[in-house]
């Protein structure tokens, strides 16, 4: 880029310019201020507020909208620029009342606040006039306050181009134009799906979250009878805003003292968002995101952006608990501690060490994660160690090493966004990643990026592709195999890419020969058409992303059909290169830390495996003891050990496996069968009821940690609040417990753990907390001297010869259950909640908009079984049964129904449903092979989804906030007509915007 | 056999004890700042015999009615010219140099002597000697500073017309 860069002048001193760059850009990036409310650096330009008029050769232009070029002279200071900044910043006072003393945006942090300070604004030019709209305070997290609303747009920006919800608009034909929600309706009843990238970038107090009403200032919680004629005092007495602004900001310097502001990293999915948590004492005041955060920026979802009351739930656990006579009672650290160490050190001694097993949780942190394995290998002495990645991408672990070398997302979020073919297959981003949907959805709408979608619901991503693919269900290898040889037969295979960087090329390709279009069409349902058209979309990319999820990885053959997906990708040359790779969406915030960090029966800490000597030795050396050399048992295998009854004990943390592994009857009974059982949890859990001692736990905001995103990125988050009651962080429980079985260990703080790991795990080698602090992050593989990985495969691929390797498939039939279970039953999540949603269900909120789940039937089926919204029907399955009201849609088709996981309920829960089978490579439930049959209880009844939910809106689609309007309105004039010729009509004019 | 459990005996927290650690907390906080604490009791028991604290008392009991009132009150013409004009008093020291400030305050004082003395002794000059002390230094000096005071208030005037009418 250097190479490129060239210089203006601005202000008579040369600044660097990197192409393509405007003025503003050039500017910022050299710490030069210029007024500009509207421009965010994540949304760009929008040319609404006018603050940022500089002069370059001798016109007024916008320093947002005009590119630097070569040569340029540019005056942020001269009287016309001084003019036309202070004219666009007092038609933006016509909108705002200026009461910062008594707003609770005033922390420091306000755009316009901070904006009319510099512009040394004394008076009011343009009386500020109330707009003919009542606040719209209808939705459950934020308002709306016409009267505060500058009209920047910046709302209508991020809701249309960046979350691209489409939600937003300002209906500029209006006398008096506002922000409109949907075609004008409450804020509640619209589209909205209360991301809150709105509230995020909102300049001012227009938009504001409900929690912070009253909260976040000292004088803010006045009640109106005083409030209101103080304000009215302040507006008469002021003698010019200086010396408001010098009281509001001793008043925002005072907030700082007790508004606290901690980085976080959200706790919900694998994107791995990252964000400041306000907070007044345990009081949670709002989520901050801000541009530095390195996956995120400013963006945020519902969960991630409003879902943390579940920290100060009164459900919390707040002691231990021992079962006694058939009852749980409250017990001192001290008695569940010692009973757990005695009772583990007793099976272990009676039974060995492999009757005893751990389960580790993908909520906690690699800290966590990695003396979860110590604690098991070199306390326990077993392998015996599982995380809940088994339930998910395990498969597509397993098929990116068989193929790639390495079990992670081969690049960035970066390389989604800027790919030419983005290739969905089996997930559901818009709901399950949110926010990594979202920069889909922007290249896709902005940007060009072709979108491929094949799933067998049409989730919204499906809805707005390009090109949307629906096959029958589990017969994903077969077409992914079929597009992948009519590739090679038309010559379309790269094959430069792979003569020198891949191996079996031949024998992969013969494997292909049964792959025919016809055998395809014929097993999958789709045309040859169709095949073709996917493969020419893929020919004619340059670069192509393949982002895939439980959609291919809960079968029977998943790990198959991920290794398909990573053949296809290295036949047309797509890894290596900015903008290409595979991508398999990781679904817990750390799941793939779990897995990184070595709660897994086969791997040390960073994929070093457990059968070899060298490695073993290097842990065993470290740790002083000795470490059994076989893989142990994983999640599976421990169940079915449980009911052979060679397993005696399990010791399980952050982990609702009685409702989240498949067939949950099965699943609960052998819990029963257990002998001793420790559940370590921050609520009390299904799995909790069986167990024999439950520890109350702290979730992230109550520790310092460190999670890893589905990029393989590492972030840290810092401690927030002091652990509630006697709970305490899931580290500090496992070292208690292993001292008392004599383990010795003394971390004093989670960074002591990461140190430890790093000096182990060749991977992680470069990674420290000072390296990690703040907004900074690194993805793995991190050199000593800390440099990352973002972009994995540029030159050599993780194998020792440095080849990729193609490897050979076939398609695994799926499980039928039989031919009286005539539905096909679909299962995954719902954008408001989060798995059994014993953390989103706590949000009263969340709860407003989806309070329960629902069973999604076709229009056919519905009009074939007289269902309605609201029908109450019982699916059976051979596993098990469950009841819930139906809602007919059109994202299902035929006889495919979709029933969301997210439910605790004893007669809702999906896995009840779900069997045993599972992935033949890896043991990862085949969730998604289960048919059922349906039986209506009762034909009608109230619907189960409120009409208040984002699923019956009705979306606005524009490009922007549409600027052009409001230039074209008779009442506009435009300011560099104003003060363009040298300024000379400054202080004649009287012009209202 | 573990089957599913729900029951969980919470420990009743013991309300005397309870009460019993909370007290000794106190106490403990109390000894560790006597000397404090015995002046504040002294200083409330002062309010508390002038009637102060029954006052603060009423007023916070009452806050929104006293706040809403307080608010009309102040909320006033005669009001919004008394703060205003503390506001632009308070301004205008801000912009006197205090070098000038002092010279001048040295005048005034040293005139005011001058006065204090003329008064006592009862003097009176005749016209003669009152126009025949223009031509005195120090009152030509005088003189020329007040003419140029005059010149300075009358461009403000003319600059900002407005401001005085704010």
């Amino acid at each position: 880029m250097s190479d490129h860069s060239f210089s203006i002048r601005i202000n008579e001193k040369e600044f660097t310019v990197q192409p393509g760059q405007t003025i503003l850009q050039v500017a910022q990036s050299h710490d030069l201020y210029i007024p500009s409310i509207c421009y965010h650096p994540n949304l760009g330009t929008i040319q609404t507020c006018d603050t940022c008029f500089v002069q370059s050769g001798g016109e007024l232009v916008r320093a947002c909208a005009t590119k630097a070029a070569p040569g340029m002279t540019v005056d942020t200071l001269s009287k016309p620029v001084k003019d036309a900044q202070y004219e666009a910043m007092s038609r933006i006072l016509e909108n705002h009342e200026l009461y910062c003393t008594v707003c609770d945006n005033n922390n420091g942090n306000c755009t316009v606040h901070n904006t009319a300070e510099y512009l040394e604004i004394e008076h009011q030019k343009y009386e500020f006039r109330e707009k003919p709209y009542p606040p719209d305070n209808s939705h459950p997290f934020y308002r709306y306050e016409p009267d505060q609303c500058i009209l920047c747009g910046r709302c209508v920006e991020a809701c249309q181009d960046l979350q691209v919800n489409e939600t937003l608009t300002i209906d500029w034909d209006r006398e008096r134009p506002r922000v409109i929600w949907d075609n004008d309706v409450p804020i509640d009843e619209s589209s909205c799906v209360s991301c809150g990238h709105c509230v995020n970038v909102c300049p001012c107090n227009a938009l504001m979250e409900k929690s912070m009403l009253g909260e976040a200032g000292f004088l803010t919680k006045l009640p109106p009878p005083i409030l209101e004629p103080m304000v009215d005092l302040i507006k008469e007495v002021e003698p010019g805003y200086k010396e408001i602004f010098a009281i509001s900001e001793v008043e925002a310097a005072m907030r700082k003292a007790r508004i606290e502001r901690t980085k976080t990293v959200c706790t919900y999915c694998g994107v791995g968002c990252s964000f400041e948590v306000w907070t007044k004492d345990r009081q949670i005041l709002k989520i901050e995101p801000t541009h530095e955060a390195p996956v995120n920026g400013i963006s945020t979802c519902v969960k991630g952006k409003w879902g943390w009351d579940f920290v100060n739930s009164d459900q919390r656990l707040t002691k231990p608990l021992i079962r006694k006579n058939g009852a749980f009672e409250e017990a001192t650290w001290d008695e569940a501690l010692d009973l757990i160490a005695s009772k583990l050190t007793e099976i272990k001694e009676e039974h060995g060490p492999e009757s005893i097993g751990v389960i580790a949780s993908s909520k906690c942190s690699n800290e966590e994660n990695f003396l979860a394995q110590k604690f098991a290998r070199a306390v326990i002495g077993t392998n015996n160690i599982d995380n809940c990645s088994r339930y998910c991408q395990s498969p597509a672990t397993a098929g990116l090493l068989r193929t790639v070398g390495l079990g992670g997302d081969s690049g960035t979020m970066q390389d989604i966004e800027t790919s030419d073919l983005v290739f969905v297959i089996g997930a559901n981003p818009a709901e399950s990643h949110p926010v990594l949907a979202t920069r889909v959805k922007r290249a896709h709408k902005l940007f060009g990026q072709k979108l491929i979608v094949a799933d067998i619901r049409e989730h919204e991503l499906a809805q707005r592709a390009d090109f949307l693919m629906h096959p029958k269900p589990s017969t994903d290898l077969i077409w992914i195999s079929a597009v992948t040889k009519y590739i090679i037969d038309q010559d379309w295979h790269d094959k430069e890419f792979l003569a020198k960087r891949v191996s079996n090329v031949d024998g992969y390709i013969k494997t292909l020969d049964k792959f025919t279009l016809e055998y395809a069409e014929e097993m999958t349902g789709l045309s040859k058409e169709d095949l073709i058209k996917a493969a020419t979309m893929i020919h004619e990319a340059n670069s192509v992303c393949i982002l895939w999820a439980m959609g291919i990885t809960q079968h029977s053959g998943a790990t198959d059909a991920s290794t398909a997906i990573s053949n296809l990708l290295l036949i047309t040359g797509n890894y290596g290169r900015p903008g290409t790779g595979a991508y398999p969406l990781r679904g817990h915030n750390n799941v793939q830390g779990a897995c990184d960090f070595g709660t897994m029966p086969s791997w040390f800490p960073g994929y070093e495996p457990v059968g070899n000597s060298e490695i073993r030795e290097k842990y065993e050396k470290a740790w002083g003891v000795e470490i059994p050399k076989d893989p142990g048992m994983d999640n599976h295998h421990m169940v079915e050990a449980i009911h052979k009854g060679t397993l005696k004990s399990l010791y399980l943390f952050g982990e609702e496996m009685g409702l989240v592994d498949a067939n949950s009857n099965h699943v609960q009974s052998c819990f029963e069968k257990l002998d001793f059982f420790v559940v370590q949890d921050i609520f009390f859990s299904k799995t909790a009821q069986f167990a024999d001692v439950v520890l109350p736990a702290a979730p992230s905001l109550e520790k310092d940690g460190t999670f890893v995103n589905t990029e393989r990125r590492i972030q840290r988050f810092y401690k927030v609040f002091d652990p509630l009651g006697d709970s305490k962080p899931d580290w500090q429980i496992f070292q208690e417990v292993a001292n008392r079985m004599g383990a010795g260990w003394n971390y004093s703080h989670p960074s002591e753990i990461m140190d430890e790991a790093a000096s182990l795990a060749v991977i992680f080698e470069g990674v420290s907390y000072d390296r990690l602090e703040g907004f900074n992050s690194q993805v793995w593989p991190v050199h000593k001297d800390g440099t990352d990985s973002p972009l994995l495969y540029q030159e050599k691929f993780a194998f020792p010869d440095g080849k990729a390797r193609l490897f050979a498939v076939d398609w695994t039939p799926p499980y039928e259950a039989g031919e009286e279970y005539d539905i096909h039953l679909n299962n995954g999540r719902l954008l408001e909640h989060f798995h059994e949603g014993n953390m989103t269900y706590r949000s009263e909120g969340l709860t407003h908009k989806v309070p329960g789940i629902w069973l999604e039937v076709s229009h056919e089926l519905a009009e074939e079984r007289n269902l309605t919204d609201g029908t109450l029907v019982k699916l059976t399955s051979p596993y098990g049964e469950v009841k819930v009201r139906t809602l007919v849609t059109d994202r299902v088709k035929g006889k495919e129904v979709y029933l969301p996981m997210n439910s605790f309920a004893d007669d809702e829960a999906v896995n009840y449903l779900t069997s045993s089978y599972h992935d033949l490579v890896t043991h990862t439930p085949a969730y998604k092979e289960i048919n059922v049959k349906m039986e209506i209880l009762e034909a009608t009844g109230e619907p189960p989804l409120p009409k208040h939910n984002h699923r019956f809106g009705n979306r606005m689609p524009q490009i922007s906030v549409r600027v052009e309007d409001k230039w074209q309105r008779p009442d506009f004039q435009a300011i560099e007509d104003l003060f363009g010729n040298g300024g000379d009509t400054y202080g004649e004019s009287n012009q209202a915007n | 056999m573990a089957k599913a459990i729900r029951q969980i005996n919470k420990q009743v927290p013991n309300p005397i004890e309870e009460q019993a650690q909370a007290v000794g907390e106190i106490l403990t906080a109390l000894a560790d700042n006597k000397k404090g604490i015995l002046s504040a009791l002294a200083i409330i028991k002062n309010l508390e015999e002038i009637g102060i604290l029954d006052a603060l008392h009423a007023i916070l009991e009452n806050r929104t009615d006293v706040g809403v009132i307080a608010m009309q009150q102040i909320n006033q013409p005669g009001m919004h010219n008394t703060i205003k004009n503390a506001i632009y008093l308070f301004n205008f020291m801000g912009t006197l140099k205090p070098d000038q400030l002092q010279s001048m305050l040295g005048g005034v004082t040293q005139g005011l002597n001058r006065m204090g003395e003329s008064i006592k002794n009862q003097e009176q000059h005749g016209l003669w000697k009152l126009g025949k002390s223009m031509r005195d230094p120090e009152i030509k000096t005088a003189m020329t500073s007040m003419v140029e005071f005059l010149h300075g208030m009358g461009e403000s005037f003319t600059q900002h017309p407005s401001q005085e009418l704010h």
